[in-house]
């Protein structure tokens, strides 16, 4: 189409629709440049990417997929043995629903690192953290739509999980179940929850993110990361989109290639989707169970905690820790008040680094990595697998730290210090998990103490 | 804080709470025998004892405190040995029913020879005299008691003549054993009696014995030694074979008959008919075996025992021609193609015991397709080069049957590994594995085929398999097509977006020296 007549066509449609004013804009958007490596801005993109991959291979897999009793996991295995290609699309849906997930953690916790989230753009985070709860829940309803026998157990496990809610705590598991039990009630639930709610709500949160990224504008490096010299922003057409497009052409092989390598996953406990055999409600639920990676970790504290607690049932407060560990994160933009005056705020880099030591340390353990020697079988062995998941944990926290300490010149160590502590406590010297915590917790509120006692108040001044 | 009384009254109200219920009431005699204290000034009977109490029917507990009334259960030490037994309400019932035992349980006035108690070792009584056997054996169950085989009545308060009249004279008893076969004899020998009690089970063991080597040796040759009837089923406490616990359950039959056959000192001076002596590794022997391992460490009871060939009452070496008849019993299929084939008359002409030349006795074990051999020291060369030199047909249908076998089993074990990577890759190996146990299937019944000895049938019986192993390689070949097909489009895909993306790449690179440009 020559320049002229693609003038026409725009002027045409600018007289209809007014498209003037936002073509100006997406011609004046601008990147922030400067401080930081670009990388980071690109990893909502990816996230995006893999939002549309599912959209799209989840129509493809609804085109076959009947949901009921007698049809569940024969339309899946169906799909997967008959159907040319069914079994691609499958494995593309289960390796993207992943990808994503490591991708919208990694975006969550680069915007973190950055203080992105700082003023104007708290809602931005707050939306952000709304589609990662929304992500998890794909994940959560998704897994039991096979009608499998893991997916059926793991649910059962899930949902039981539930119960722990004060008051209502039976109400909601039977809503969620649809009755007492699993059963293709909760099959039918889930389904409706996967394919319509949360793709709805998903569309409308991600409108809502973009809506606040398109009126703030990405957000820029903190004062102090800025560079003396800083160049004028990178275009957003073309110059980032042809870089998002190339990085999505990028995930998009390696996404294929993981499909046809591993078409059922690495075969690790929570990462894999072998259909196995179908879901049996009378059968005896076996040893093992595990659920998707990304819950491992609330999976394995549930575990840590002995059945009565204060008083009260164990898993409730494992529970409402998680809760109140997750409302924290959701709150972050308020409480880092140091980034809203555009100062530097190393707790709350800390703060990133401590979150992946504590969930990395019971993702670990929820593998029972070192607890099993090989060819063993039976159970593994507890304290063998906490030591093990310790020197990962310790080797790990140390080689950040450094890096920290002198790439980015952090000094402010204390969270990610209770968390090693909390694991050497835990695995190297054979203190409970609680107790451990419990001890770390107390020292890094001491020393956090007497750290704000030194600070001199003017270095809270703006 | 107002709500708090309430709430401790509602809670001590509620009917849910448990441990305000009133005990029942028990007979007179029974309540004070709660109060009775021992030496060390405790009550004898606890709270637990009474709960047992309460847990029996009225007349039971009636019946016990009639008991204690004529003074049979002397006192709440008597009646605590009783209760430890944890009876049901029908074994209690017949328990105390019984004067024999409610008296033979009482350790104060008892001695110890005469004394049944709920642990012998503890109380020093002999071992037979187990409470808790005699209240599990299947003749008390059934209301056979003490008096059924000693005679008397046990309505009767005290010992009197005729309770000794149907026992055996004790010089008679001290004689030997003998004795036994015809007393257990008089109710298991007689249909009509035993039709009241267990219509199904057998009346012709005391016949049976008779003839079996145990019988000949005690009944005719006065040997003390030999096995009578309590030597296997046991005195007081005698079960049911099909119960577990039983020493003449399939699982323990190996055992109990080892208990004297696998006893080099007990079983010495015996021998076989030809005069050797009789070995005694037999269990171990059997222990090894397939069909050992396959009851004793899989708990496989349709396995045999050793009563399955040897026979249980009527007990004796199987002989030559009926020991593959032992086997037929369950390897049918192999003992009529046997029966058809060059080898019967062959194998009968030299006297030899059909299945047992080739795959032995005790100490059988699983067959492996390298037993078929016709080297000169294999099975069947070895046999071959002596009796059938003048036949090389016969080493040519070992050597035919061994090759068969040998390139079906490996085709089969060729493609486990191929399969298993088929389907890691995701492909729909179910028609693979459908037809790899085609093969299986086909490979069985070539194996068992060769007890005819036949090529033409054993072909007839191979060609499945045959067939199964190229329809598997079909399939092999089509899953290899279609891994193909995947991974070009992977590499046509990675290409294409290879290509793409150095276009993306390149015209990113024209664009930022354009902007450099023009920053310049």
């Amino acid at each position: 189409m020559s320049q002229a007549r693609r003038g026409r066509v725009l002027d045409w449609l600018d007289e209809r629709y007014g498209l003037r004013p936002l073509l100006d804009f997406l011609k004046h958007k601008e990147v922030p440049r400067g401080g930081h490596s670009l990388v980071w801005y690109y990893l909502g993109g990816t996230t995006l990417f893999f939002f549309t991959v599912q959209i799209f291979s989840g129509v493809l897999l609804l085109m076959y997929y009947q949901p009921g009793e007698a049809t569940s996991y024969e339309s899946i295995r169906y799909l997967t043995t008959k159907v040319p290609f069914g079994w691609l699309i499958r494995s593309v849906h289960c390796w993207s629903a992943h990808l994503m997930i490591v991708s919208l953690v990694a975006h969550m916790f680069s915007t973190l690192m950055l203080k992105a989230y700082r003023p104007p753009r708290e809602l931005t985070w707050v939306s952000g953290f709304l589609l990662f709860a929304v992500a998890l829940g794909f994940g959560f309803s998704g897994y039991l739509l096979p009608w499998n026998e893991l997916a059926f157990f793991a649910t059962s496990v899930g949902t039981d999980s539930v119960k722990g809610v004060p008051l209502i705590g039976q109400w909601l598991l039977e809503v969620m179940r649809g009755g007492q039990d699993v059963s293709i009630n909760t099959l039918y639930r889930f389904f409706a929850l996967h394919v319509v709610v949360l793709p709805l709500s998903a569309i409308a949160i991600i409108g809502l993110h973009l809506l606040f990224i398109q009126r703030q504008g990405m957000a820029p490096p903190m004062v102090h990361q800025r560079h003396a010299t800083a160049r004028q922003g990178l275009k957003f057409f073309p110059d980032f989109f042809l870089r998002d497009l190339l990085l999505w052409l990028l995930c998009l092989t390696a996404l294929v290639t993981l499909v046809f390598l591993m078409p059922y996953g690495p075969r690790i406990p929570g990462i894999d989707w072998e259909l196995g055999k179908k879901a049996n409600p009378l059968a005896p639920a076996y040893p093992g169970i595990k659920p998707e990676w990304y819950f491992l970790w609330i999976y394995q504290l549930l575990k840590e905690f002995p059945p009565h607690l204060f008083g009260l049932e164990g898993p409730q407060v494992a529970l409402a820790l998680v809760t109140v560990l997750l409302l924290t994160w959701a709150v972050v933009p308020w409480l880092d008040r140091r980034a809203a005056r555009e100062q530097p705020s190393p707790a709350f880099n800390d703060l990133g680094v401590a979150a992946l030591l504590f969930i990395g340390f019971l993702t670990l353990k929820a593998w029972d990595i070192g607890g099993l020697r090989p060819g063993q079988a039976g159970l593994p062995d507890a304290a063998a697998s906490a030591r093990a998941c310790a020197f990962i944990a310790l080797g790990a926290g140390a080689a950040v730290t450094l890096l920290r300490f002198v790439l980015a010149r952090h000094r402010w160590f204390v969270l990610s210090g209770a968390a090693l502590l909390q694991v050497t406590l835990h695995g190297l010297a054979g203190v409970g998990y609680l107790a451990a915590g419990a001890i770390s917790v107390a020292l890094a509120a001491v020393a956090v103490a007497v750290l704000r006692r030194r600070t001199p108040r003017e270095a809270a001044a703006p | 804080m107002t709500a708090l009384p309430w709430l401790l009254l509602l809670l001590a109200a509620d009917p849910a709470d448990g441990g305000t219920a009133s005990p029942r009431k028990l007979p007179e005699y029974l309540e004070e025998l709660f109060q009775e204290k021992g030496d060390d000034g405790q009550p004898v009977l606890s709270a637990q004892d009474r709960a047992k109490l309460e847990a029996l029917p009225e007349h039971t507990v009636q019946l016990i405190a009639e008991k204690m009334d004529k003074l049979t259960v002397s006192g709440a030490p008597h009646l605590k040995r009783l209760l430890t037994l944890d009876l049901s309400p029908q074994l209690a019932e017949l328990v105390f029913q019984d004067n024999c035992i409610v008296c033979h349980t009482d350790a104060e006035a008892q001695k110890k020879q005469d004394l049944f108690s709920p642990d012998p070792k503890a109380d020093g009584s002999p071992a037979h005299l187990s409470l808790k056997e005699v209240v599990s054996d299947v003749h008390f169950r059934k209301g056979l008691s003490c008096s059924g085989c000693h005679g008397g009545s046990p309505d009767a308060p005290r010992m009197t003549a005729d309770i000794a009249a149907r026992w055996p004279k004790k010089e008679d008893r001290k004689q030997g054993r003998a004795w036994v076969v015809d007393f257990c004899g008089r109710c298991h020998g007689d249909p009509s009696f035993m039709r009241g009690f267990n219509p199904g089970l057998p009346t012709d063991q005391v016949a049976k014995f008779k003839e079996s080597q145990h019988g000949l040796l005690l009944l005719q040759k006065g040997d003390p030694k030999a096995a009578q009837c309590v030597s296997c089923h046991g005195v007081h406490g005698i079960l049911r074979a099909s119960s577990p616990r039983s020493t003449v359950n399939a699982a323990r039959v190996p055992e109990t008959c080892g208990h004297c056959h696998a006893d080099a000192q007990y079983m010495a001076g015996y021998t076989r008919a030809d005069g050797t002596p009789l070995p005694t590794d037999q269990l171990e022997r059997f222990k090894a075996s397939v069909h050992g391992k396959a009851l004793l460490e899989k708990g496989d009871t349709g396995a045999p025992a050793c009563n399955d060939c040897h026979g249980n009452h009527a007990a004796q070496p199987p002989q030559v021609a009926s020991v593959a008849q032992v086997c037929r019993t369950c390897h049918a299929q192999n003992g009529a193609l046997f029966d058809g084939s060059k080898h019967k008359m062959a194998f009968e002409k030299h006297g030899w015991p059909e299945c047992g030349q080739c795959h032995g006795h005790h100490d059988i074990q699983e067959p492996t397709d390298a037993l078929v051999s016709d080297a000169p020291d294999g099975l069947c060369g070895s046999c071959h080069k002596e009796h059938a030199a003048d036949h090389p047909e016969c080493n040519q249908g070992a050597a035919y049957f061994r090759a068969t076998i040998g390139q079906l089993a490996e085709s089969h074990h060729a493609f486990e590994p191929r399969i298993e990577r088929f389907a890691e890759l995701g492909l729909d190996v179910e028609p693979i594995l459908a037809s790899a146990a085609e093969l299986e299937e086909g490979l069985i019944q070539s194996r068992a085929r060769i007890h005819a000895f036949d090529r033409g049938g054993f072909d007839l019986a191979a060609a499945p398999a045959r067939a199964a192993v190229q329809k598997t390689e079909g399939l092999l070949a089509a899953a290899e097509q279609e891994r193909r097909f995947r991974r070009n489009g992977l590499l046509g895909a990675i290409g294409a977006g290879g290509l793409l993306a150095l276009a993306l790449w390149l015209k990113i690179r024209q664009l930022d020296r354009r902007r450099r440009g023009g920053d310049s």
